[in-house]
């Protein structure tokens, strides 16, 4: 029972208690606050309040409105300068307001009970809500082509309560417009000006435009404008019109069309018109004379390496690195053996026939492994260092008839005039000499490191053979074939079992008449190997070989290659041509100094020359 | 060769644009100044420089602004941003027109002289305030950017004021008794220690309030003096 009797009063309590609550919350009565306090010019502002549900209020007039302005430390509550008690509605003028500084409001009651919210403070420059803008009118701008769309100006005056021409606001619009049964508005970005262009409205529908303002750096917008009503009708184009553009804009776009296609068509045409070429540099060593004679196969040789501006440096410089890369050199004798033949005059041959030549046509390399053909005669101390030279080595892919190359003094001239080069059989495993021009394309590099040749300009030898056997014994006495560069095949076996042998450069003695100082290239003339002893003297012309060809010929069996001679005093590579000199039999060699590479000279071999 | 040539081509247009640039540029610069109105072609410049300064003082209060909203959301958001009634700024101490009134009536000297002075107070108050935000972690890379470029607004604005008036005294519109008040040892000695007390939140809400209050300075300055040049 006594329990029974609690719990019923405790949970009387909890209900009471809850209930209580639920009043105190739900339906406490709201006391009288302000609602809303706002400034439109920064000069005044004014401030609405509400009662409240209190209902001891009898009449309005008992809430009375009192500020406070936080300038100083000493002040003090104060009451409100202007009623409005219609719209409960306090209102302070210019006077009575001071920017940038906090105001408090309160409300009081009778019986002095306040009603003060810490909220209710601001500054006066944070409640500004400018009005709207006025005389608002729009003008068409442009209407597009189709008539379908339209830009529209909208312009209007600031609001004449915001003291702008002061300065003393700075105001920002921002318009919105919406179609006339539309709901949601579209609103375009802020901006201060008084105009505003909006873009893209469709003819014939009925637009409203209304403008809002706010004070710049403050978030609070004034209230909206009137609106007012934007309409363009539709303006039917002629359809003539239309199509006379259309018809305009395709035949300009198609002969645009056109005119590019011819531009690209005849780009090579135009560009020359326009940019004519510019002529090409003269190639150093290379005489203008020369050209207008036709001697293009001294140009050849010129090109492929006869005087400095040629191609070797670079070839040297690539083949640097490759020891397999060996210059073929081809020995005097080679082209003395040559001069009597067809073949041997030519390079190639020489360069094939290095190897297997036979004592007075080539000089042995130092490979020992060549010693096939080798005459006793031949020294063999050359040091292998000095004859391996690094360049592409021009190496003949068809083997030579031995037996020519090895018995060059037994045949005669005469039959050595193949026509067609001889190919040895590689049974020795050695690369044999064809009966090729001195010089021939390298029609395939093999890994080993050897070149394949293919068979040159045989039919210029061929022509020359006969002169050359001719003039053969005149090449000292006449002086005015030195302007013809003279050269000698250098073929350089890679690695000894490739496919040319190394021919050592001889040593020719030039004749101080075959050098001329005054071309780019000189020539050297070929002689008999009993000067030879002479010719180490000349420090520029020891390791060479001289062809004694005459001047006349000494292109004719030159091809596509030339052969670095010698480098003569001026630093021009001299360039011999095969000679069609007997091969002097068992003539001392010279110790070969740096024998020089087809038309490249190394660096190292530059400085072994020039030494 | 056809790519030197094409190359040489280019090089001759680039050349031609540049010069037609300049030119349109050079001309440009001699239509500008100083059109057919020739007595008040002095105050031209003048007017162009203030335009310049309170666009600058437009921008340095847009950026209080928004740094004092992003403070806002780690307090109670106040209903009419004002949060507390205790706040007293530092600065409370420079007397300032209240209204447009007396902004209108005080000398144009003084005016000036209190925009400077403004500035000059909130040198110190706002490096040591981008200091301090650089330190917390909270705030993001961009509240503290914008506190430096707050701090250096202040500095390069008062430069700016100060080229106004003495462009102003220059021409004889002011008095030259606006010095360069801004030793901030004076203004210093007195409140040297007030706005260290005072928190960043409150320190923003001044600085917005002082922001504000120089803007508005400024644009009326501008329109007592030069009214013509778009008032």
């Amino acid at each position: 029972m006594i329990g029974l009797l609690c719990c019923a009063s405790l949970l009387f309590l909890l209900t009471s208690l809850f209930i209580g609550c639920f009043k105190l919350l739900i339906l406490a009565p709201v006391e009288p606050h302000f609602t809303e306090c706002m400034s439109r010019d920064l000069e005044t502002f004014r401030c609405w309040w509400s009662p409240g549900t209190f209902h001891n209020l009898s009449s309005p007039e008992e809430l009375r409105v009192f500020y406070l302005k936080r300038n100083s430390p000493s002040s003090e509550w104060k009451e409100c300068p202007e009623y409005s008690h219609l719209n409960r509605e306090c209102f302070f003028d210019a006077n009575h307001t001071s920017i940038w500084i906090p105001y408090c409001l309160q409300l009081r009651g009778q019986n002095n009970i306040t009603y003060f919210n810490e909220d209710d403070c601001f500054s006066v420059e944070n409640i500004v809500r400018p009005d709207p803008p006025v005389s608002l009118n729009w003008t068409l701008l442009i209407v597009s082509p189709s008539g379908l769309s339209y830009d529209v100006m909208v312009s209007w005056e600031p609001p004449p309560s915001a003291d702008v021409s002061t300065g003393w606001m700075r105001i920002e619009y921002e318009i919105q417009y919406r179609e006339r049964n539309a709901t949601t508005w579209e609103a375009l970005e802020t901006q201060p000006h008084t105009q505003q262009t909006i873009y893209g409205l469709q003819a014939g529908t009925e637009y409203e435009v209304h403008i809002r303002t706010k004070m710049k750096g403050f978030p609070k917008f004034g209230d909206f404008s009137d609106s007012i009503f934007v309409k363009v009708t539709e303006i039917p184009l002629r359809e003539s019109a239309v199509l006379l553009t259309l018809v305009l804009t395709f035949g300009v776009a198609g002969i645009l069309i056109l005119i590019m296609l011819i531009v690209v068509s005849h780009q090579q045409r135009l560009m020359m018109i326009l940019l004519p070429p510019v002529p090409a540099p003269k190639i150093k060593g290379i005489d203008s004379e020369l050209l207008k004679k036709g001697k293009l196969e001294e140009l050849d040789f010129i090109l492929n390496g006869g005087g400095l501006g040629g191609l070797p440096t670079y070839i040297s410089d690539y083949y640097q690195d490759e020891p397999w890369v060996e210059f073929i050199e081809v020995d005097e004798e080679d082209a003395d053996c040559g001069e009597k033949e067809d073949q041997k005059s030519s390079d190639t041959q020489r360069l094939l026939g290095l190897p297997q030549r036979s004592v007075g046509c080539f000089s042995a390399d130092s490979h020992p492994d060549d010693d096939s053909g080798r005459a006793s005669c031949y020294d063999t101390d050359l040091s292998e260092q000095d004859t391996h030279l690094l360049a592409a080595s021009l190496l003949p892919g068809q083997p030579e008839d031995e037996e020519a190359f090895l018995h060059p003094d037994e045949k005669a001239p005469a039959s050595e005039t193949n026509k067609s080069p001889l190919i040895q059989t590689e049974s020795e495993g050695k690369p044999t000499w064809i009966n090729t021009d001195l010089y021939a394309q390298v029609s395939n590099v093999m890994p080993s490191g050897g070149v394949v040749l293919s068979p040159g300009q045989q039919l210029r030898i061929q022509e020359n053979t006969e002169k050359e056997s001719q003039k053969k014994g005149t090449l000292g006495e006449d002086t005015s074939k030195l302007n013809k560069p003279q050269f000698q095949l250098l073929v350089v076996d890679p690695d000894g079992s490739g496919y040319t042998s190394e021919i050592t450069a001889r040593q020719i003695s030039t004749p101080p008449s075959s050098l001329v100082p005054g071309e780019g290239y000189q020539t050297i003339y070929p002689q008999p190997m009993e000067t030879k002893p002479a010719a180490p003297s000349e420090p520029n012309q020891s390791p060479y070989i001289l062809p004694d060809s005459p001047q006349t010929r000494l292109f004719a069996p030159v091809a596509d290659y030339t052969v670095v001679q010698e480098l003569d005093t001026h630093q021009s590579l001299l360039l011999n041509l095969p000679t069609q000199q007997p091969p002097p039999p068992c003539l001392p060699q010279h110790p070969l100094k740096a024998p020089v590479a087809i038309g490249y000279v190394t660096p190292d071999l530059l400085g072994n020359l020039s030494s | 060769l056809k790519r030197e040539i094409k190359k040489i081509i280019s090089a001759v247009w680039v050349g031609i644009i540049c010069l037609v640039f300049s030119s349109r540029l050079s001309t440009m610069k001699a239509a500008s100044i100083c059109p057919n109105d020739q007595t008040g072609c002095h105050l031209l410049p003048l007017a162009n420089l203030f335009d310049r300064v309170i666009q600058h003082s437009a921008r340095m209060h847009g950026i209080s602004d928004d740094l004092h909203s992003e403070f806002e959301l780690y307090f109670l958001p106040s209903k009419n941003q004002i949060g507390r009634v205790s706040r007293n700024c530092h600065t409370s101490t420079i007397l300032t027109p209240n209204g447009k009134e007396n902004a209108q009536r005080i000398a144009r000297e003084e005016l000036a002289e209190i925009i400077l002075k403004l500035l000059v107070a909130w040198r110190d108050p706002l490096w040591h305030f981008h200091q301090s935000m650089s330190q917390h972690d909270e705030f993001t890379n961009f509240s503290s950017n914008k506190s430096l470029e707050m701090s250096d607004m202040v500095h390069e604005l008062r430069k700016g004021v100060l080229k106004v008036v003495e462009k102003m005294q220059m021409l004889g519109i002011i008095s030259n008794s606006v010095g360069d008040t801004g030793s901030p040892e004076a203004l210093l000695t007195s409140d040297s220690a007030e706005w260290r007390f005072m928190k960043d939140y409150d320190l923003l809400y001044c600085f917005r309030r002082d922001s504000n209050k120089i803007q508005n300075y400024l644009k009326i300055l501008k329109c007592r003096i030069v009214p013509k040049h778009g008032c």
